[in-house]
């Protein structure tokens, strides 16, 4: 079609042929109506409705039937027709991508997600060595912290005593490495999507702001989760700890080398049924 | 098709044609009448009628309730009111409201002048209104002619095995049952006239992906009608079976199975409530777009989302049966994909705010409708994850936390949409505006009862109120939030009373609308309001999914950026 317009496929025709009325299907669905009211009131009344939506139905049989009958309504003067569409006054600018303004922010380019198993790796490294640390200085055992965190999977450490905490359990130590290990990894990759999405200062965001999360989060919920911990966990180590994480994470992230991402492209190109070259 | 045969003609005199038409050829001319618009406004006029004699129902349930130990209505009839209630609500006020909106608008929006089946079309109305009819006339036929029982007093889901002729004497149960089947016959054959037609007849250059998302999701809703209205249908006939020949399909005293009835409901019942809910997704994105002044935010994503919601909603219907006692896994899998409605629920969600932010908003009547909608869906949304978690539903199934999870969805949601609907689209069906104080003096009113009523039934439900109680004793807690839900009430009242007077008074002295009152650019407004018998002089041809705007701004088409 040329221009822009939504054109008539013809000329104005001066009739127009459309259905005509018919009672047929309203007899025959009262027909049924009545056929099935007979079920729950007397056989006569499905007598009457069987013979009602028959004829209703040969009504309707001749209506369609050699040909469908219709009328030929006139079409309306062109004075009370739709007036024609105005053209709107304003103009319509569009705004693009990065122009000053534009309120989207789309992570054209993001950090791989390998970059958050790196950075969740190194994260969670530097909180165990600080975590190992409180241990040994506030309660001269290495695996105090690390029976503590597994105490929300092991019910022995739940109950166990501070003497008992600070022991060595294999138990412990495999749950809390896997606990700690996966928790890491998958805060690691949060990271990596969320740091292209901070508007700035990404350092504060991912270095406090979101441990400072983390951390209320944890306090709201950690008597349910992991009640052990809850009790005696000391919360100015334990914001310590989770501020080194979210450094150690931000920053292993933000240095990994950017690639390109499909968000600008048009969903055709995304979903691969047509190519970005091809619209470039 | 409508215009496509030529042979043979009826003509119309004009002499007749000029003069004015008597009260009876009106009548007839209605009665007979096969164009899509007409039988589209008699669609929403009945389920606007069933909606207020339920109204009515709920209104005296919720009086009854009111207060402790009261004893308003006698029990027996407390039973009917909320079955009958709650089966008008869905089958006579819902899906023919529904029925009247795809009927009206489908043709309009594809360009088209008629539906595919315009006579199947008005078999659908009759059908289903005469359903309507037998399902009331059983306050009247059922202790009449048979001599027992009255209106149906089993629920709206009929649970086996109440529904047995050792529970249920008489023939009220029948009723239920026989009504609800004859008017599901007229949703059948709604649906396959819409997928016929948005098949087949959409006009020039409007392909699938230029389709209005209106169209696009009552499509989906169409062919889930299609899908689930058959199974109930099979067990309404097992369940008669049952009553008149003596099948033990669900007589578990002899081998049959009630579970299987909830099997076959839930089937049924579930995706029901997206053939219900997603018309109100329709009309939102309808009416969202056009007062943001903005496309709908993720067209594509949109359709996806619809088609998904459809999809998923055929694997989840278990969810209202964790209390039955099935297997861990299948616990875990309704658990589960009930959950996974809420994905593309919240896209939908999502969408619809990301086409309002940035958009210079008009907050009209229709629009405030939707904005509410956006609010109360969203709760609805999530005591319906809530109630998909298995444990948290053993406390809560069947309390009154469910009746006001359920209301949030199909008042909050669907009845909201469809005021939006009415004031959206009145203009277009009669030519004249809706009063836009009388509408915001409906919205504000009712807005505040809706929540008054249903907001404190969470709580009571928590506090552990079942639910279809025929009353409660003093000091369980309850007190407190029946008397604020009840007095919500009357607020939901004067609302519907200053949208009747709106209507009222529009037609009587309304503005004219014009044939585009809210600037939009479907192309149903791009004829006259309300529009000719043929709709359109010529079939229009389109080139993206906004027509007019493309004729308002020649410089700045959408088809250069679809």
């Amino acid at each position: 079609m040329p221009g822009n317009e939504t054109k008539p496929s013809s000329e104005t025709p001066t009739h127009i042929a459309l259905p005509a009325p018919t009672m047929w299907p309203m007899v025959t669905a009262f027909g049924i109506t009545l056929l099935v009211t007979g079920l729950v009131t007397n056989l006569a009344v499905s007598v009457v409705g069987l013979v009602v939506a028959l004829v209703g139905a040969v009504g309707w049989w001749r209506d369609v039937l050699p040909a469908d009958r219709h009328e030929h309504v006139p079409v309306v003067p062109p004075s009370e027709r739709a007036q024609p569409v105005q053209v709107a006054a304003g103009r319509v600018e569009h705004l693009k991508l990065g122009q000053a303004g534009h309120r989207v922010r789309v992570p054209a380019e993001i950090h791989p997600y390998s970059s958050g198993l790196k950075a969740g790796i190194a994260g969670g490294a530097v909180m165990a060595v600080l975590a190992l640390g409180y241990g040994l200085i506030r309660h001269g055992s290495l695996w105090y912290p690390i029976n503590l965190l597994s105490a929300a999977a092991v019910p022995t450490l739940a109950t166990a005593t501070t003497e008992q905490l600070r022991a060595f359990s294999s138990t412990g130590l495999a749950v809390g490495i896997f606990a700690h290990g996966v928790v890491s990894l998958l805060v690691g990759f949060v990271y990596a999507v969320m740091v292209p999405m901070f508007p700035r200062r990404g350092w504060l965001w991912a270095g406090i702001v979101l441990p400072l999360f983390w951390t209320g989060l944890f306090y709201g919920t950690s008597k349910f989760i992991n009640p052990a911990l809850a009790g005696r966990v000391d919360w100015p180590w334990f914001v310590v700890c989770q501020i080194a994480f979210g450094m150690v994470t931000g920053y292993v992230v933000a240095r990994s080398e950017r690639i390109e991402t499909r968000q600008t492209w048009p969903l055709a190109a995304r979903i691969g049924i047509e190519s970005q070259e091809e619209r470039e | 098709m409508p215009a496509s045969s030529l042979n043979p003609a009826v003509p119309i005199p004009q002499a007749a044609a000029a003069e004015r038409p008597s009260i009876p050829s009106i009548l007839h001319e209605w009665v007979t009448t096969t164009d899509h618009k007409r039988l589209g406004l008699m669609y929403i006029m009945a389920g606007l009628l069933f909606f207020v004699i339920s109204g009515c129902m709920a209104a005296l349930i919720r009086v009854q309730l009111a207060f402790p130990n009261n004893d308003f209505l006698p029990p027996q009839m407390f039973n009917r009111m909320f079955t009958m209630h709650g089966t008008a609500m869905v089958f006579l006020v819902g899906m023919p409201i529904i029925a009247g909106l795809m009927n009206y608008l489908v043709p309009l929006m594809i360009g088209a002048r008629d539906m595919a089946f315009p006579r199947l079309n008005a078999f659908g109305f009759w059908i289903f209104l005469f359903g309507g009819g037998l399902l009331y006339f059983s306050y009247l036929a059922a202790p009449g002619l048979s001599g027992a029982g009255s209106a149906p007093d089993v629920g709206w889901f009929a649970y086996s095995p109440l529904t047995g002729k050792a529970f249920s004497r008489g023939h009220s149960t029948d009723y239920w049952i026989l009504s609800i089947m004859i008017s599901g016959i007229g949703s059948i054959a709604s649906a396959i006239n819409v997928i016929v037609t948005v098949i087949t007849m959409r006009c020039r250059g409007m392909t699938l992906m230029k389709m209005p998302m209106f169209v696009w999701i009552v499509l989906v809703v169409a062919y889930l009608i299609v899908i689930v209205l058959p199974p109930l249908t099979a067990a309404q006939i097992m369940l008669l079976l049952d009553r008149f020949l003596g099948a033990k399909f669900f007589d578990t005293q002899a081998g049959g199975s009630a579970v299987l009835w909830q099997h076959f409901f839930w089937i049924f019942g579930h995706p029901e409530v997206y053939v219900l809910i997603l018309p109100g997704f329709a009309v939102a994105t309808e009416i969202i777009p056009v007062f943001s002044r903005k496309p709908i935010f993720g067209y594509a994503v949109m359709v996806g989302a619809s088609v998904m919601i459809g999809f998923i909603s055929l694997g989840v219907w278990a969810h209202h049966m964790f209390t039955i006692g099935m297997s861990a896994m299948s616990n875990t899998f309704f658990a589960t994909s009930t959950m996974l409605v809420g994905i593309p629920t919240g896209i939908k969600l999502f969408n619809w705010l990301g086409t309002m932010w940035g958009g210079k908003i008009r907050f009209k009547t229709p629009m405030l409708f939707c904005v509410a909608f956006l609010f109360q869906f969203l709760c609805a949304g999530l005591t319906g994850i809530m109630l998909a978690v298995a444990p948290f539903d053993w406390q809560l199934s069947d309390s009154y936390f469910v009746v006001a999870h359920f209301h949030y969805v199909l008042i909050g949601g669907l009845l909201f949409t469809i005021f939006g609907a009415i004031y959206y689209w009145f203009p277009k069906a009669t030519g004249k505006l809706l009063s836009e104080k009388l509408g915001k003096w409906h919205f504000w009113v009712f807005l505040i009862g809706f929540n008054l009523t249903f907001g404190p039934l969470h709580i009571a439900g928590i506090l552990g109120m079942p639910r279809r109680i025929y009353t409660y004793d003093v000091g369980r807690g309850w007190d407190v939030w029946n008397l604020l839900a009840s007095i919500g009430v009357i607020f939901q009242a004067v609302g519907i009373l200053f949208f009747v007077g709106n209507i009222l008074w529009s037609l009587w002295k309304g503005k004219k609308a014009g044939d585009d009152p809210w600037d939009a650019w479907t192309l149903e407004w791009s004829t006259t309001s309300p529009p000719p018998p043929y709709n359109f002089e010529v079939l229009p041809e389109v080139r993206s999914r906004r027509p007019l705007w493309d004729l308002k701004h020649p410089t700045d088409p959408d088809w250069k950026y679809e």
